[in-house]
């Protein structure tokens, strides 16, 4: 098959490679851009461990193929925080309230909710929860992920004076 | 850094993350049968290349059937859908997969094993075996009793695939004279004496590291085909092998959970107080020993009495060839299914003598320390039932309606203890345990307890996954064991390193520790059960489809010492979903030919976050014993939730509950004709 | 799971891809938002020799609403939708759908012309389109071509589009003051494909029924409209009788097959509960339940 020269743009860096077709944007992003906190956990665009924020909406890269992702500019894990060594507001409010327990499903977690609170700035538990519908955790019973959503809410309600702050250590008690 | 901050910014290490220099990726020919032989095979690595068979290691293993042990890839005979039959490579991922097609396989289809009552007496799967049943053991003695009420009951709990978010992988190196390999799973222990065993390596000659694990719930503390083949291919090719598993790869062939029958007889007097237990637990092993199938009869048998004192108890435990995956543990691994039996015949016995279903368990409580004729030790019951129904307003949800209760005996796998290892250097400290993590969050009790013994900040507190050349030995992280045993062995090492700076310096300090270097290790070897009490209260609502909504889920566990809330909070609000999700959706279905129709991790029954209520879980405050004074955390939610759910459901509908995942046929049945 | 190796194309104008389908003919086909084709690409179920991207094409995605009717480009992707206020207010029918077709992250990159074109009977939007009695605009050699949603679902995986016609337009007739819709979805347990869907478009005049539109999902071998419904409830008004025998009419020309979710008899059950509560919504809707 022919292979297509692809340029996609991941957290501010354009990639250009040329590949197959048939690659999908998670092994794009994986294997060619190198990060790795974008997760495969099943094949039937169910679980939502691949979820990647392309132009403003969050989808799944193990359902796009690289080449559709053309011209894009696509927002992973490892980009959502702007500042080297700080976390973002959402990203902060999941550590705060334990909202993981095996991290596998986290990535996906973190950037739905970065993106259901982009797109509306006051949430119902009810929306949430509908809102992660397409990700699926099997750890936390999504309580606390419930409650970090909440959090990561309060946490960007208070823009103004909370930017990305230092990555806090958190205390293990 | 912390777990959670590598988590939120995309930098664990899963097993896929590593990439390295020539590494070959693996695929896998699997058996589209249920039930074949096999009359040749073109192309691919065959049993003719690895003429293996696998061991059977870890949790609820078994040995001696040689005969019926899994071969690492099939020989004459498949026994089940997705049986790896070859294996193929390529430096790429995609080839690899592409190149399963050039596989061609001669197959000769024979009819399937499906239901595993049926089974019990079909004529036997393999030449030369005698019946289908794998395990046939009688729990305590057969009684006569004179009873005026006796009631009968059959139950199901189908197939649940474990599912958890990260499939299994593997990625195999060596080096011409040991075997490295990177794995996701709950024991590094385990997994290195598989490959010990199965490829007859010296135990010098191979290291396990454990990467993160996302998740695992019974399923990565096994030992499985597609490991053998990586690490065969790695040594013989000098190269670095990776395998991950696919979705349907993991709901076809990776060891599912549950798959258990229980027939039921009950015997009691009008007054409700219950005089004898007989009956059948049939566990569907699947087609080969070597999963749990063989040791989870037994186990759920010595478990069917509960929390009650029931002095007469005959139970026979089978276990049952099948043509299906050979079945493993998932989460609760026999106790949710041995609650389920008991539990729901208590409440049949309730809805029979017209009384409330507490007043029947409270009148068959036991009042003092009880040995049950299965074997199952209970400490006094009474007085945690009695603290739980008020803690739970067992009477104002009465008035409400609509809700359910029920309760259990935790019984953590204790037995034989676990080890654990603290080094400390550079100012920092390391701790290894024997069983590793998956998704419990070991690094947060970890660090409570070092803050406590060693009296350290616990932010210099590192706890690492598992590696073979770090912790020499080891057990597993399941059966709600790891902050009983791993963390009473976390525990001696601190005291052992605290006399160890006591010697040295006359008086512990913690600069004089972490001004030192010191490596501590120890092995807390236990050979008893440690049991424990929970209970749990759930409310539902339906809806004019038959639909069933979770609205409340209480649990009241006896968890011993807490060391750390979010980790108790956490894994309980988990397991209670899984509960509710084997209640109301998990299921891996089968046809009649020994086909599974369940397709993808959605139609598996895996729920979602709109399915399930806010959590709420109460102390019941106590110590154990044990050094770390905890007691069993983790399976308590998938015991508790089953029994305590279809009780609601069985309220509000009106439908007796037998089987899970219940169907919804059944469920509508209750609603009114529109 | 990943594809089998394919040729890909993104062409830029709707004729060039009108060119590579006459082409490659039965070996080509079209990729929208690709939330059902790639994941069935994955599965190696169906091998796909030439996709040919509507990606590249800059004009397909646009929501429109003139006096008589909504135009929706067939590139737009569903929760545009979801979140336009044309939609939202002159389509209640399609928000219930669209709040429950997939999840949030599969609407944000499938599109309306997927879901349509797919032709998958457990597709939401196919029942929805017919019961809006929404036309179809298709694009082939000779130009366009109207054909009405009526008229498009032939067979499961089978519409009336040519092998080189492309679905471009959506058109969404407006329905007039004193109407209202509702589609109830039943689904498969903790999965998003349903068990029975129900979509019920009504126009009331003085409370009495002067249009309707009924169609289901998941009930046969493709969406399935059913006239005959229609033609019960013309000049009836809201009563628990009508719904009642209008859902019964529904059922019977229903076609369910049995699966683990459930037997024929079942999904009838279902079939009728759903269609009873889309109707009293789309009754209520329209004003006509005091």
């Amino acid at each position: 098959m022919t292979e297509k020269e692809v340029s996609i743009t991941i957290n501010g860096e354009t990639k250009t490679a040329e590949v197959e077709p048939r690659m999908l944007l998670v092994h794009f992003i994986r294997e060619i851009a190198g990060l790795t906190g974008t997760h495969v956990g099943c094949d039937t665009t169910n679980c939502g461990a691949c979820t990647v924020i392309m132009d403003g909406r969050a989808v799944k890269s193990c359902t796009i193929l690289a080449v559709q992702a053309d011209g894009k500019k696509i927002t992973t894990i490892e980009g959502l925080s702007k500042t080297p060594g700080k976390l973002h507001p959402v990203q902060k409010a999941f550590v705060d309230k334990h909202g993981l327990q095996c991290g596998y499903c986290t990535s996906g977690m973190v950037l739905t909710s970065f993106w259901l609170l982009n797109k509306k700035k006051k949430v119902s538990e009810e929306e949430i929860r509908e809102a992660i519908s397409g990700n699926l955790c099997r750890c936390t019973g999504y309580e606390s992920i419930v409650d970090s959503i909440e959090e990561a809410q309060r946490n960007l309600e208070k823009e103004g004076e909370y930017t990305e702050e230092e990555i806090p250590v958190r205390r293990g008690r | 850094m912390d777990l959670s901050e590598k988590m939120v910014t995309g930098r664990g290490n899963f097993v896929d993350d590593i990439n390295l220099p020539g590494m070959l990726h693996l695929a896998f020919v699997r058996s589209p049968y249920p039930r074949a032989r096999i009359k040749g095979i073109t192309g691919g690595i065959t049993s003719r290349d690895i003429d293996m068979k696998m061991a059977s290691v870890g949790e609820g293993a078994s040995a001696g059937f040689e005969y019926l042990e899994h071969p690492v890839l099939a020989k004459e005979y498949v026994g089940y859908v997705g049986q790896p039959v070859a294996a193929v490579y390529s430096e790429n991922a995609y080839e690899a997969e592409d190149l399963v097609d050039t596989v061609d396989v001669d197959y000769e289809p024979l009819t399937a094993i499906v239901d595993p009552e049926k089974a019990l007496s079909a004529d036997p799967m393999y030449p030369g075996l005698k019946s289908n049943i794998l395990a046939d053991r009688y729990l305590g003695e057969d009684f006569q009793v004179d009873a005026p009420v006796v009631i009968e009951d059959h139950f199901v709990n189908h197939r649940i695939a474990t599912d958890p978010i990260e499939p299994r992988g593997i990625v195999a190196a060596y080096d011409g004279k040991r075997l490295t390999v990177w794995i996701s799973t709950q024991s590094v222990h385990t997994i290195k004496q598989g490959f010990c065993q199965v490829m007859n390596l010296s135990p010098d000659a191979v290291r396990v590291i454990q990467t993160d694990t996302g998740g695992a719930f019974g399923l990565k503390g096994g030992f499985y085909p597609e490991y053998v083949v990586a690490a065969w291919l790695a040594m013989k090719e000098g190269r670095p092998v990776k395998w991950i598993e696919t979705r349907s790869e993991h709901l076809l062939a990776s060891r599912p959970g549950r798959g258990v029958v229980g027939r039921m007889k009950l015997y009691a007097n009008r007054e409700g107080r219950i005089l004898g237990i007989k009956g059948d637990v049939i566990v569907d092993s699947g087609a080969f020993a070597g999963g749990s199938g063989e040791f989870s009869s037994r186990f759920i048998a010595m478990q069917i009495t509960g929390p009650y004192e029931i002095n007469n108890a005959h139970i026979h435990a089978l276990s049952v060839l099948t043509n299906k995956v050979p079945q493993g543990p998932y989460r609760g691994a026999g106790r949710p299914e041995a609650a389920f039996f008991m539990e729901r015949m208590v409440d049949k016995l309730a809805d029979e003598l017209h009384m409330d279903p507490v007043d029947v368990r409270m009148i068959n409580a036991t009042r003092e320390p009880f040995k049950s004729p299965t074997g199952l030790t209970v400490e006094a019951s009474k007085p945690f039932l009695e603290q739980a129904v008020k803690a739970m307003d067992y009477q104002g949800h009465r008035k409400k309606g609509n809700f359910g209760f029920g309760w259990f005996v935790l019984v953590p796998a204790t037995m034989p203890g676990e080890t654990a290892r603290i080094l400390v250097e550079d100012r920092g400290i390391k701790v290894w345990l024997g069983g590793t993590a998956h998704g419990q969050r070991h690094d947060l009790f970890v660090k409570s307890i070092l803050a406590d013994e060693l009296g350290v900040d616990p932010e210099i507190v590192e706890w690492q996954k598992g590696d073979t050349d770090q912790l020499k030995e080891g057990v597993g992280a399941w059966g709600s064991r790891s902050a009983m045993m791993g963390g009473s062995a976390l525990v001696e090492a601190a005291r052992k390193l605290r006399e160890q700076v006591e010697k040295k310096y006359g008086k512990y300090s913690v600069s004089k520790l972490l001004d030192g270097k010191w490596d501590s290790y120890e092995y807390f070897h236990y050979d008893k059960p440690y049991t424990s009490l929970g209970a749990n209260l759930i409310t539902v609502s339906t809806d004019r489809y038959g639909r069933v909504r979770v609205d409340e889920c209480i649990s009241y566990y006896d968890l011993g010492k807490v060391l750390n809330m979010d980790n108790a909070t956490g894994q309980n609000a988990g397991g209670c979903a899984e509960g509710i999700g084997q209640t109301l959706y998990e299921g891996l279905m089968f046809d009649d030919n020994g086909q599974m129709i369940t397709s993808s991790i959605a139609d598996a029954g895996v729920v979602k976050a709109t399915m399930v209520p806010r959590y709420r879980l109460i102390l019941h405050r106590s110590e154990s014993t044990l050094p770390s004074k905890a007691k069993g955390l983790g399976e308590a939610p998938t015991i508790g939730t089953p029994v305590a759910l279809s009780r609601a459901i069985e309220v509000a509908t009106g439908l007796r509950i037998t089987e899970t995942p219940i169907n919804p046929e059944y469920l509508i049945s209750a609603v009114q004709e529109p | 799971m990943m594809p089998p190796a394919f040729e890909y194309y993104a062409p830029t104008g709707v004729d060039e891809v009108i060119d590579l389908l006459e082409k490659y003919g039965d070996d080509a086909k079209i990729l929208a938002g690709g939330q059902s084709l790639i994941p069935l690409l994955k599965s190696r179920i169906t091998a796909i020799p030439y996709l040919i991207s509507l990606s590249g094409i800059k004009d397909l995605s646009y929501i429109t609403e003139s006096s008589n009717a909504t135009r929706i480009g067939a590139m737009t992707v569903d929760s545009d939708l979801e979140y336009s206020d044309t939609i939202r207010k002159r389509y209640p029918i399609l928000m219930d759908a669209l709040g429950k077709l997939a999840d949030p992250l599969v609407r944000n990159m499938g599109t309306v012309g997927g879901n349509i074109s797919h032709g998958d009977p457990s597709n939401d939007l196919p029942a929805v389109m017919l019961a809006l009695k929404a036309t179809f605009v298709a694009r082939g050699r000779g130009g366009n071509r109207n054909i009405k949603a009526r008229d498009f679902f032939l067979d499961t995986f089978t519409t009336a589009l040519e092998h080189d016609e492309v679905l471009t337009e959506i058109s969404i007739p407006v329905w007039k003051e004193h109407s209202g819709g509702s589609y109830v979805k039943f689904e498969k347990g903790t999965w998003n494909f349903s068990v029975a869907g129900s979509a019920v478009q009504l126009r009331l005049e003085n409370g009495a029924v002067v249009e309707a539109g009924i169609a289901i999902t998941s009930m046969g071998p493709k969406a399935m409209y059913i006239p005959e419904a229609e033609d019960y409830l013309l000049g009836k008004k809201f009563h628990k009788s009508v719904i009642s025998e209008a859902a019964d009419i529904v059922v019977e020309k229903s076609q369910p097959s049995p699966d683990t979710y459930g037997s024929v008899e079942y999904k009838k059950n279902i079939l009728k509960r759903i269609t009873m509560e889309a109707l009293e919504n789309a009754f209520r809707r329209s004003g006509g339940v005091k």
